[in-house]
């Protein structure tokens, strides 16, 4: 009887599992087909037509899109990147094969999506979304789009890599995203949307950014979840832009210091809000912050006009602000005093007059070349260098009480800064240097700057009275196209460098007919490895160049603004697709430019000027008459004297 | 009665000797055991033994996922790596690189690739899985579809039957053998990418947008076949079955973006027959396309267009002829025609070529564009002699 029970059961077990077991892949392989089937209602067609061809080096396609439902009275999500084209006409089309026009609401330029409203009577079907906390990093993803097939939806299988990336704004996955899906919806296994895909990249900016790294194995999502929450802001037509707190965070260590503020921006939210110099932001609404990366990462997902909660810690004290995050910052100008200091290292503590700007501030005030500035707005003054953030930091221009010493005597003067000079002085007395006595002779005259893994030349030229113990400014010079004449230009700056403590970095572009984008990296690093050798002033380091050679000294000038303070364009424009960075307290940036009525690039230069000066950048422009052509002698001096100031107070 | 009494005594013997060994081994854990057996389940030995074998059968036949369902991916790939062959020709010049791959369909010998420049020289050889070189000859090709071919002498080779092929589903994993980047050479097997279908989509969907001759449906695949040596390479489902062949490298016009596609099986089925017969018809690289005789125009419809002055004229409807098909049929002037058929039109040009390929007694279907709404138009031809367009 047991037997004959046993028998039975085993046999029970085993036959229906010989006839009905799938292995898993047969399992999977099923999982994945009903999962994009029952999201297929909610995954549009998007067909666009009319616009430009071309954005920026992206070519833009013209093939039809993918988008999302999000709202059952017809709203639909998709990638910016679809609309980057501005089209004249927008078409979308369901799985039922019904077409419809739709127009653009609301675009939302933080995680580059764009909401559209469809003129459609059929009722809509919203998706289910996961929620963030459920995502696990090694779980299916199934990327959907339908923009091959009109009835069918195109399917790329991956796992979801990573969570929270670009500042906690999107999940990435190794799915293959590209064109072909952007817009459409990320899927779990079981049919619930993990987001909506959108090309990203953690640096760049815009619409297309992101776009050059489809298929290749990353991939990044925008949270469903993430989206409902701002639909009802979008749906109002409302765009929406990331939130900025503006504050500079001292140090620049994102993994390693504290969020402590080193400026507020003039008018920003956090002058509003009260946060001042040297406050530690200790909490961000429910967030705890230890290293300023995680103060990135909650404002990563914030948006203007979004209301923040701050703890912050002054001294020994903590209190609690709110702050309402903006769009936009106005440019800051650097204020200005009006002196240059003494170069020359001392022991003493304190900046030394060595030139008194006219007309400046520090000239109504009284302040005369040798008084040496002691206290600013009641902060010790150790150094130019100090001196220099002091005066960038500062909350209140208008009232800034200076202490000096004059033969002896501590005196003091109530003054207001004003904005920096575009104006040369006409005479600036040169610096006197004393000779190096030191043990080690530098390397002086024409030294090769050489990079092991390029194969491009550079080379310096190092004055012969250059000494460690002062340090040397540096001018990068960019040739025109067509190489150049060693011997003669250092013939021509030989002197000039002498006389004004410069050292010259010269590097030559691969193809001696133009110069290459990518050589800007390669101008970096050749500076950094100088910088290295020779004993730099920092605040004297300028990009110079003539005709297309300007338009590397602008490139790299913009691109590495801890390096640059100066960028000296002869008959050139501000490269096309670049745009000059928002102006930095610390980082300081001249322009000089100049200008020839008759030059063909003559309204370009115009425009670029505008809009340095817009931006709130100190540009001097240089007028030479009619023809452009490079400096004349005269010319060439008020050059040098103004790279001689730009270590100005 | 004697036969079982035999069968029992022997299998009481047997019994007697293993209550030995146990004995032997395992005294107290036997004395146990006797205790649980005769107390609680009054099982005899019988019926151990008879739920031992049972419980072991069901364990071993469970895991292995059973007879009839599915093996797993090694075993699939071990059975189709020896039906890939390795090809070598021209080439070597950066961008054009000298090796693809192809896969056998018979026993003596016939090798299905893509036409290439690869097979454009005298000395083409193929590589077996097991390493034997051959040298191969063209026996023909198909320039529709742009596959080849090629025999190699012998018999006994492992191939696909092409009796025995699939048809796959958008989502379906698929699994692509091929010798990419001439990674394997000699007895080294070729590589396998796993992935699934993207999509099932007819390459003439946007007509104009590749540069390829076939136009045909095609498998476009969620894995990176897109490089140097998989054109000719096997597509297989999940288990192995032939499916389709790999493409070349291909850009999608439309997209701005590499294609990684296969051709399926089915639709090269008839040019490998004829291939193989050696019959040659010359098959028209515009098959997929007639262009009729008499396609229509759009002074036959009545419609007159604004000035095509710019690279991508946008397609309005500038003029409408009096009692022509345009007017019967509802459309206005300012009208912007946004598809013919389910054709998409992006400019004047585009309207135009979407014509020629339309007979002239054929019904049209324009969706055009009025201020924010679609609107529908269906031209029916009819033989009363178009009016010419004159002003509203």
């Amino acid at each position: 009887m047991l037997r004959a029970n046993l028998l039975a059961m085993g046999f029970s077990v085993l036959v229906p599992s010989m006839i009905f077991a799938q292995s898993i892949i047969q399992l999977e392989e099923k999982a994945y087909q009903d999962s994009v089937a029952r999201m297929m209602p909610s995954v549009v067609r998007i067909e666009t037509f009319g616009g430009t061809e071309r954005i920026g080096r992206t070519l833009a396609s013209s093939g039809p899109t993918s988008g999302l439902v999000v709202s059952e009275d017809g709203y639909v999500i998709s990638s910016s990147f679809n609309f980057v084209r501005k089209p004249s006409s927008i078409l979308v089309i369901f799985s039922n094969g019904e077409k419809a026009a739709a127009e653009i609401v609301a675009r939302d330029h933080s995680r580059m999506l764009t909401l559209l409203k469809v003129n459609t009577e059929q009722k809509l079907v919203v998706p289910r979304a996961i929620s963030r906390g459920e995502i696990e990093v090694g779980q299916w993803a199934i990327a959907v789009g339908r923009t091959f097939d009109r009835a069918g939806p195109n399917v790329s299988i991956g796992i979801v890599s990573a969570v929270n990336r670009i500042w906690s704004k999107a999940v990435q996955t190794d799915a293959k995203i590209s064109p072909s899906n952007y817009g459409g919806p990320l899927l779990d296994i079981q049919g619930r949307v993990i987001g909506v895909l959108v090309p990203l990249s953690p640096q760049g900016r815009g619409e297309v950014a992101g776009a050059e790294w489809y298929d290749s194995g990353i991939g990044f999502a925008i949270p469903l979840e993430d989206i409902f929450k701002q639909l009802d802001e979008l749906k109002s037509g409302k765009d929406l832009y990331p939130g900025i707190l503006g504050v500079v965070l001292e140090g620049n260590n994102l993994y390693n210091g504290f969020a402590k503020i080193a400026a507020c921006h003039p008018n920003g939210p956090a002058t509003k809000a009260g946060l001042k110099k040297n406050d530690t932001i200790i909490q961000i609404d429910q967030t705890p912050i230890i290293r300023q990366a995680q103060l990135k990462h909650v404002l990563g997902s914030k948006y203007a006009d979004e209301q923040v909660q701050l703890v912050v810690r002054r001294d020994n004290t903590t209190f609690e602000t709110e702050v309402l995050l903006t769009d936009e910052l106005d440019p800051f100008e650097h204020p200005f005093l009006g002196v240059l200091p003494v170069r020359t290292l001392h022991d003493q503590k304190g900046v030394v007059i060595r030139y008194v700007y006219p007309d400046s501030p520090a000239d109504h005030a009284g302040l005369q070349k040798g008084d040496q500035l002691v206290l600013f707005s009641g902060e010790e003054i150790i150094d130019a260098e100090s001196l220099r953030k002091s005066i960038a930091a500062i909350e209140d221009r208008e009232n800034v009480d200076l202490v000096f010493e004059r033969s002896g005597q501590m005196q003091n003067v109530k003054l207001s800064l004003g904005v920096l000079p575009t104006l040369i002085p006409d005479v600036l007395p040169v610096e006197e240097i004393p000779a190096w006595n030191g043990r080690e002779q530098p390397d002086t005259g024409v030294v090769e700057i050489k990079l092991p893994e390029s194969p491009s030349h550079c080379f310096a030229y190092i004055p012969e009275n250059y000494n460690p113990q002062n340090p040397a400014g540096v001018v990068v010079w960019f040739h025109a196209p067509g190489g150049f004449d060693q011997e003669k230009l250092i013939d021509r700056w030989k002197d000039s460098c002498t006389a004004r403590n410069l050292i010259l970095l010269a590097p030559q572009s691969q193809d001696p007919s133009r110069w290459q984008r990518t050589e800007v990296e390669f101008s970096q690093k050749a500076l950094n490895q100088l910088i290295s050798r020779y004993k730099v002033d920092s605040t004297r380091i300028v990009a110079h160049g003539y005709q297309a050679g300007a338009a590397m000294a602008y490139l790299l000038g913009f691109a590495h603004r801890e390096l640059v303070r100066g960028i000296a364009a002869v008959d050139a424009t501000i490269p096309r697709l670049s745009r000059p960075p928002d102006n930095d307290p610390f980082q300081r940036l001249a322009i000089y430019t100049t200008v020839a009525s008759q030059s063909p690039l003559e309204p370009l230069i115009n425009q670029g000027i505008q809009l340095l000066r817009t931006m709130k950048y100190p540009v001097t422009v240089v007028d030479q008459g009619t023809s452009a052509r490079y400096l004349a002698d005269n010319e060439f001096e008020e050059f040098l004297r103004w790279v001689d100031s730009l270590d100005r107070l | 009665m004697a036969m079982y009494s035999k069968r029992k005594k022997t299998f009481e013997l047997i019994t007697q000797l293993v209550r030995k060994q146990l004995n032997y081994k395992f005294s107290r854990f036997l004395f146990l055991f006797e205790r649980w057996r005769k107390e609680f389940y009054r099982m005899s030995w019988g019926d151990i033994g008879y739920w031992c074998i049972t419980v072991t059968w069901c364990y071993l036949v469970l895991s292995s996922n059973s007879i009839w369902a599915d093996t797993s991916f090694s075993n699939v790939i071990d059975d189709v790596q020896p039906k890939i062959v390795k090809i070598y020709g021209a080439g070597g010049f950066r961008g054009l690189e000298p090796y693809q791959s192809g896969f056998l369909i018979s026993s003596q010998g016939h090798i299905v690739t893509a036409w290439s420049y690869v097979l454009d020289t005298d000395e083409l050889t193929v590589t077996l899985n097991n390493g034997h070189r051959f040298d191969a000859q063209i026996l023909g090709s198909d320039p529709r579809t742009e596959i080849a071919l090629l025999k190699i002498e012998g018999s006994d080779f492992p191939c696909f039957d092409l009796e025995k092929t699939v048809e796959v589903d958008t989502g379906s994993r698929i699994l692509a053998f091929s010798n990419i980047f001439g990674v394997a050479t000699g007895d080294e097997s070729a590589s396998v990418l796993h992935g699934c279908i993207a999509a099932r989509s007819a390459l003439a969907a946007r007509r104009g947008a590749f540069v390829l001759p076939y136009k045909g449906p095609a498998y476009i695949l969620d894995a990176m076949t897109n490089n140097p040596g998989a054109a000719g390479g096997a597509l297989t489902d999940r288990q192995g079955q032939l499916a389709g062949v790999l493409g070349k490298e291909l850009r999608d016009a439309a997209n701005n973006t590499w294609l990684n596609y296969a051709i399926p099986i089915n639709e090269l089925r008839g040019a490998i027959d004829d291939i193989r017969t050696g019959k040659i018809i010359p098959r028209h690289m515009d098959a997929d396309i007639k262009k009729p005789k008499f396609p229509t125009t759009i002074e036959h419809l009545g419609i007159s267009l604004v000035p095509d002055i710019l690279t991508k004229t946008p397609p309005f409807i500038d003029k409408i002829g009096i009692g022509s098909l345009a007017e019967l049929a509802g459309l206005r002037t300012d009208d912007l025609i946004l598809y013919v058929d389910e054709h998409m039109v992006q400019s004047c040009k585009e309207f135009v070529r979407e014509l020629e390929l339309i007979d002239k007694d054929d019904k049209i279907t324009l969706t055009v564009r009025r201020d924010q709404e679609l609107v529908t138009a269906e031209l029916q031809a009819k033989s009363v002699s178009p009016a010419t367009p004159q002003s509203d």
